[in-house]
């Protein structure tokens, strides 16, 4: 069966300056050679810190950007070639709150998008009834977005995503800034789309539990490269099991860490609870590794073993935690 | 659809704030004032023979009135390029808009045409207030008679502002340089003063301007004179209208194509 997704060997560099003809311009690369393939039905993941590529990806598989190398197709569309094509049959929620007209109410969003993904009129207003409903806005139809929290206008930009009935959906950061509800709203809504309506959908993050619990397949990427792509369970599953620790501490400058030992990363920095430093290491080596995080001027506040998350594989795999 | 989607949602976000609108009539009024006194002041009355003789009309509240509402919407569509996209860029909209079905080119000339139209509705008031408040003497006769020479110059400033949506997607601020350019454009197409008082090369740059030849035409026929008076400037229409749709619709493009390689949003 064909694959609604097929990314093969994806480049992309950016000027740093304005191509001119004529003008010397250097380039960065952003994606370096990015292979996958994404079935109907799947709710695909990337995981990766800001700056990986997650974003200049879906930009490019929403006919945004222009890859430099490569080829993407979606539902079988050149992404290139066919961008006109590729656009009808999908559609995103882009990252941050400023995707929809603040001075339009809800309604009036919904039937301006209707209209320039040329959804017929009958058709629109019905699916504009549904779609508010769905996302628990009809009441408020009428209110201008400006007045909306930032949970709400995440809800109306996921209903907008959907006025054209997308065969794809593109979600990138759906959760970013938004309180634990709207959230948990968000997931347990992309999760219905996939399993109740057979929507196929790419999602971009790097909150490691909300991939964890999405996604059917999940593809780590970090400075432009997929590191690793497989489920969640076969990705942890690199890590043994047994082997994660946690170490909280205080009075450890994040630098000291790794010369420590190049297993551990800092996880997360709090100025009252410490620095908590996660890394794989092995049964025999915690004593040292301890010892060595006092010499470097720690205070050491606890030693936990955890189960594995996608975190310990990031940090397996590239040495640092997802954060850095 | 696309195109009145956008038409609709322009007006509707422009039109709910009635503050705005009073605001931009206020605007267009005040710099009005100011110019026809002034220009009574310079020419010691509100008649010129030497206007009349120059350009066929020699009341000068009627000749700026006329020349002052179309230079007003003839910068629209440089203004809703400029502006335009760049607000959308700061709502963050305009990757929603570029990514669906309607696509770039559909969206920003619908977005031009609204802003043109909407302005066109601020300079009817404009006008209207001019007509009233200088006794400018109105006949509907030759206003209607006016109307298909405003057509054409509508459709020739479109072309002309669309430039600059190839320009701001590309160098995006861009509007202190455009502003310098409406301003330009108000000074040597004739809008407060006959062309025979600037320099021979300033009148022959006035050509290319397609204000210049839809002043002249319009100010000829509100004043009475035949279709057959204005033959010469709605052959310069003609020439120009094609001439910066081509060169709007080359440099968009390629402004597209640029920005589909560095990305909408790096602005």
């Amino acid at each position: 069966m064909m694959p609604t997704i097929k990314v093969k060997d994806l480049r992309k560099s950016y000027p740093k300056r304005i191509p001119l003809p004529f003008r010397r311009v250097e380039w960065v690369e952003a994606l370096k050679g990015i292979s996958f393939k994404v079935r109907k039905g799947e709710l695909f993941g990337l995981l990766g810190p800001n700056g990986a590529g997650k974003t200049t990806t879906i930009k490019i598989l929403t006919t945004l950007l222009e890859p430099s190398g490569g080829s993407a197709k979606v539902l079988g569309y050149d992404v290139v070639s066919q961008a006109r094509e590729v656009r009808r049959r999908i559609n995103l929620v882009a990252e941050g709150e400023r995707t929809l007209y603040w001075r339009l109410s809800a309604y009036e969003n919904l039937r301006y998008f209707s209209n320039i993904y040329y959804v017929p009129k009958d058709e629109a207003e019905k699916r504009i009834r549904e779609l508010l409903q769905l996302v628990g806005l009809w009441e408020r139809r009428n209110d201008l977005v400006m007045g909306f929290s930032r949970g709400m206008k995440q809800r109306l930009a996921i209903a907008k995503a959907l006025i054209n009935d997308p065969e794809v959906l593109f979600l990138d950061e759906p959760t970013l800034g938004l309180d634990v509800q709207s959230a948990l709203f968000v997931r347990e809504f992309v999760e219905r789309l996939v399993k109740e309506k057979r929507k196929t959908v790419l999602l971009t993050t790097h909150h490691m539990a909300e991939a964890e619990r999405l996604c059917d397949r999940i593809a780590i990427i970090d400075h432009g490269r997929i590191i690793a792509l497989n489920t969640p369970e076969n990705l942890k599953r690199l890590v043994s099991e047994g082997e994660t620790v946690e170490i909280r501490v205080r009075n450890l400058r994040p630098e000291k860490v790794k010369e420590v030992d190049g297993r551990l990363a800092v996880s997360e920095e709090d100025p009252t609870r410490g620095t908590l430093l996660r890394g794989n290491l092995d049964e025999e080596d915690l004593p040292r590794v301890v010892e060595g995080l006092i010499r470097a001027g720690a205070k050491v506040l606890s030693v936990e073993r955890v189960e594995p998350t996608l975190e310990d594989v990031f940090i397996k795999l590239t040495g640092r935690a997802l954060r850095d | 659809m696309a195109f009145l989607a956008v038409m609709e949602k322009e007006f509707r976000m422009f039109f709910r704030y009635p503050l705005r609108v009073v605001s931009s009539v206020l605007v267009g009024l005040v710099f009005l004032v100011q110019f026809v006194y002034f220009g009574q002041a310079v020419l010691g009355g509100r008649y010129s023979s030497i206007l009349q003789a120059s350009t066929g009309v020699g009341d000068y509240p009627t000749y700026a009135l006329i020349g002052y509402v179309l230079w007003w919407v003839s910068v629209s569509p440089m203004e809703a390029s400029v502006w335009g996209i760049r607000r959308e860029l700061q709502r963050g909209t305009l990757e929603s808009n570029v990514a669906s079905p309607m696509g770039l080119l559909e969206m920003v000339v619908s977005l031009a045409l609204s802003w043109m139209l909407m302005d066109s509705v601020i300079m009817a008031v404009v006008f209207l207030t001019g007509v009233i408040a200088f006794g400018v003497s109105l006949s509907w006769f030759a206003l209607l008679k006016a109307l298909p020479i405003v057509g054409l110059a509508f459709l020739a400033f479109l072309g002309s502002g669309l430039i600059f949506a190839g320009l701001v997607m590309i160098f995006k601020n861009i509007g202190p340089f455009a502003q310098i350019f409406e301003f330009l454009v108000l000074f040597i197409s004739g809008v407060f003063f006959p062309l025979s008082t600037l320099p021979a090369w300033v009148v022959s740059l006035s050509k290319l301007i397609p204000l210049t030849h839809s002043a002249n035409a319009v100010r000829k026929l509100f004043v009475g004179f035949p279709y057959s008076s204005v033959t010469g400037e709605v052959a310069w229409l003609l020439l120009l209208t094609p001439l910066y749709w081509l060169a709007s619709y080359a440099l968009f493009k390629w402004a597209e194509r640029t920005a589909r390689v560095m990305g909408y949003g790096g602005y």
